[in-house]
């Protein structure tokens, strides 16, 4: 009940504001709130924002209705070509009720007379990674929870520094193409690599905030007494630990509305010895590539693969104490009718570790499906209904005495509510 | 002379209207340059009575023989001439559901293009395409920016808030111009010896430049027929209306 006080007071907060900025005919801020009431059902092993080791977010507790996300999204418009960009979250979950940002940067657009488009973006914000997540808040268009590579990336992946990117027309190409290089460097990603290699890969909809603390599973290694019992349980995501910034590079190609293709490389160039607070640093770099296009009969495709490796502590018998190699694929299809949209989602993913540390073994494997169905009922309100099958394989469920091999479900209906400068 | 329109009915009304009125302050290079343009006017005049309108089909095939569409059709007479636009002349192109509409616009040169912001979010339209190229300031459905093109040519449109938004202005240097229908087909009716050369464009033709232009000559007898039959396949639509997937520049 005290929920959809919440709900409603913040509805009722957006609409206000909606037709206050409304009256503002200027340009200045665009917007977006958005909050989805859920109905979630789920069947599986513990959570991991419970601090266990199932991939849901939620806990099986025979069906629950809450406010599994509200957001903003906000930008400002500082001079033609210079943005101010914050975007947060409200999350009321096992890891608690509270609101905390996920982005918060600059973006400055020049527009100078050039056969050359530069982009310089400044500040703590998403890498150019998912091609599912292109709604405002991060959200995904298609589904309620994002793929296995999309949910890591926003589990453990943020950009606390610089990208500049340069894009390119060619006019001898009918002006259609549009050819970009990318490039960043970034500080306080020292921790990415510990949720995916002690808790494994996940499908949810949650963003880690700032402020965010996440649990890890209790794992033997990080008990008292065991080799990494300085590892604090709670691992906060965006912290510098090593002081060696890290970098990403990648390119891509555009064909109008119609195509996309990209390629990226992504190194923390974290240094897995360095410890501090609590906290290792862990030694992360993926590959990436990222499809989408329009295909005939109007059916969205979207397909990206990652594969990377994971490295954290001191060297033990030839190898770091975790040296994991890490993969993931999914191809997402999706169709509009009018007000509805149907999408899929198969993801597979994988990781492979090389070390030979007893007691910590994270290899897992798994696939998972994922059947979404949306209907817009108006400008502002959606619903959605999602249906999520995870089956998947990891080692070190045996040492919580749970079966390594689960199929965990979810069964999620939300309506979903958006109020923007836009709509 | 550069600056002479192509129909005798704007010949009356701009240039010799004009002249009229300074005749009333007896300047003597008005009066030279009004007799010599009604002598111009009246020869013109005349071959209008003589010549006759000749009726011209131009017909665009892919590489397979199939109708192609939106295709620009533009009609010429290689003697040099620039023919612009009546001054005040104006064409639009829309910005709707973050696209340009249309996607490709054919204005003769000289032509004032309005932009006007069909969606609730602001747009920042430019060009680099060069001579053509401007960039105008962010802006609302409030405001329905002007830019005259006075320059022949192709200029691609963009919006440096959406980057996939995409769009294209022709500037040709006539005022006989039309796109290709659903049937790939645009028909004219035009004075024998007004035209001696039919063109095409469109950003989805890869042929050479060369292959898009032919000479013409026009018949009273018969209509005229015109056809392109292009050997490269055609660019994907770029702009084709979809729904498949949801763009933007995460």
């Amino acid at each position: 009940m005290v929920r959809l006080l919440v709900l409603v007071s913040a509805a009722a907060f957006a609409s206000l504001f909606h037709t206050a900025a409304a009256a503002d005919s200027g340009t200045r801020h665009t917007y977006e709130f958005g909050a989805d009431l859920s109905y979630i059902n789920t069947s599986g092993y513990p959570s991991w924002t419970d601090g266990s080791a199932g991939k849901l977010r939620f806990d099986n507790d025979g069906g629950r209705l809450l406010i599994s996300r509200a957001f903003v999204d906000y930008e400002m418009r500082l001079t033609d070509t210079l943005n101010a960009n914050i975007a947060a979250d409200f999350y009321d979950d096992d890891l608690g009720a509270s609101v905390d940002f996920t982005e918060a940067y600059l973006q400055w657009r020049p527009l100078a007379i050039s056969p050359n488009r530069y982009r310089l973006k400044f500040g703590a914000f998403y890498p150019r990674v998912s091609f599912e997540n292109t709604d405002p808040g991060w959200s995904s268009p298609y589904t309620i929870s994002s793929s296995a590579i999309n949910t890591w990336i926003a589990e453990e992946i943020r950009i606390i520094g610089a990208e500049a990117s340069v894009s390119r027309r060619p006019q001898a190409l009918g002006g259609a193409h549009t050819f970009t290089l990318f490039s960043s460097i970034f500080y306080k990603n020292d921790p990415a690599g510990a949720l995916l290699s002690w808790k494994g890969w996940s499908i949810h909809d949650r963003q880690t905030r700032f402020g965010d603390i996440l649990p890890l599973p209790p794992i033997p290694q990080i008990q008292p007494g065991m080799y990494f019992q300085r590892q604090d349980p709670f691992v906060p995501e965006f912290r510098e630990i090593d002081g060696i910034a890290g970098y990403y590079v990648g390119a891509e190609w555009q064909y109008g509305s119609r195509f996309s293709m990209r390629a990226m490389r992504y190194d923390n160039r974290g240094n897995p010895t360095k410890f501090e607070d609590g906290q290792y640093a862990w030694g992360t770099d993926f590959n990436l590539i990222g499809l989408r296009a329009a295909l005939p009969g109007d059916i969205g495709l979207i397909y990206q693969w990652m594969g990377g490796l994971t490295l954290m502590g001191p060297v033990y018998n030839g190898t770091h104490v975790v040296d994991a190699d890490f993969y993931s694929d999914f191809i997402l299809l999706t169709k509009s009718f009018g007000p509805h949209r149907i999408s899929a989602r198969y993801d597979r993913f994988e990781v492979a570790e090389n070390d030979q540390v007893p007691l910590d073994n994270n290899s897992e494997y798994g696939h998972a499906w994922t059947l979404a169905y949306k209907y817009e009922l108006g400008k502002n309100t959606a619903l959605m209904a999602e249906w999520l099958s995870i089956e998947s394989y990891r080692e070190a469920w045996q040492y919580f005495d749970l079966d390594e091999s689960k199929k965990e479900r979810q069964l999620q209906l939300t309506l979903r509510f958006r109020f923007g400068s836009h709509r | 002379m550069s600056r002479f329109v192509s129909t005798a009915q704007r010949y009356t009304c701009t240039s010799l209207c004009k002249s009229d009125g300074k005749l009333m302050a007896f300047d003597s290079k008005i009066v030279a340059r009004a007799v010599t343009e009604l002598g111009v006017f009246l020869t013109l005049l005349m071959l209008n009575s003589i010549a006759s309108a000749a009726s011209l089909e131009v017909s665009v095939l892919d590489r397979s023989g199939l109708p192609v569409p939106d295709v620009a059709v533009y009609l010429q007479k290689n003697d040099g001439v620039t023919l612009l636009a009546a001054p005040g002349t104006t064409a639009v192109m829309d910005q709707v559901d973050i696209k340009f509409k249309p996607n490709l616009l054919v204005v003769q040169s000289g032509t004032s293009v309005i932009f006007p912001n069909s969606d609730t979010v602001a747009h920042h339209v430019y060009s680099f395409s060069h001579p053509n190229h401007f960039k105008l300031p962010l802006y609302k459905s409030d405001t329905q920016p002007l830019v005259n093109f006075e320059s022949a040519g192709i200029v691609i449109l963009g919006c440096n808030v959406h980057d996939y938004m995409l769009g294209y202005i022709l500037v040709v240097d006539t005022p006989l111009f039309a796109l290709t229908n659903g049937n790939g087909i645009s028909q004219f009716d035009v004075e024998i010896g007004a035209v001696d050369t039919v063109s095409i464009w469109s950003p989805r033709i890869k042929d050479e430049a060369r292959l898009l232009s032919k000479p013409v000559t026009l018949d009273e007898e018969t209509n005229t027929r015109v056809v392109f039959q292009l050997s490269k396949s055609l660019r994907l639509a770029h702009d084709q209306e979809s729904d498949a997937l949801l763009w933007s520049d995460y």
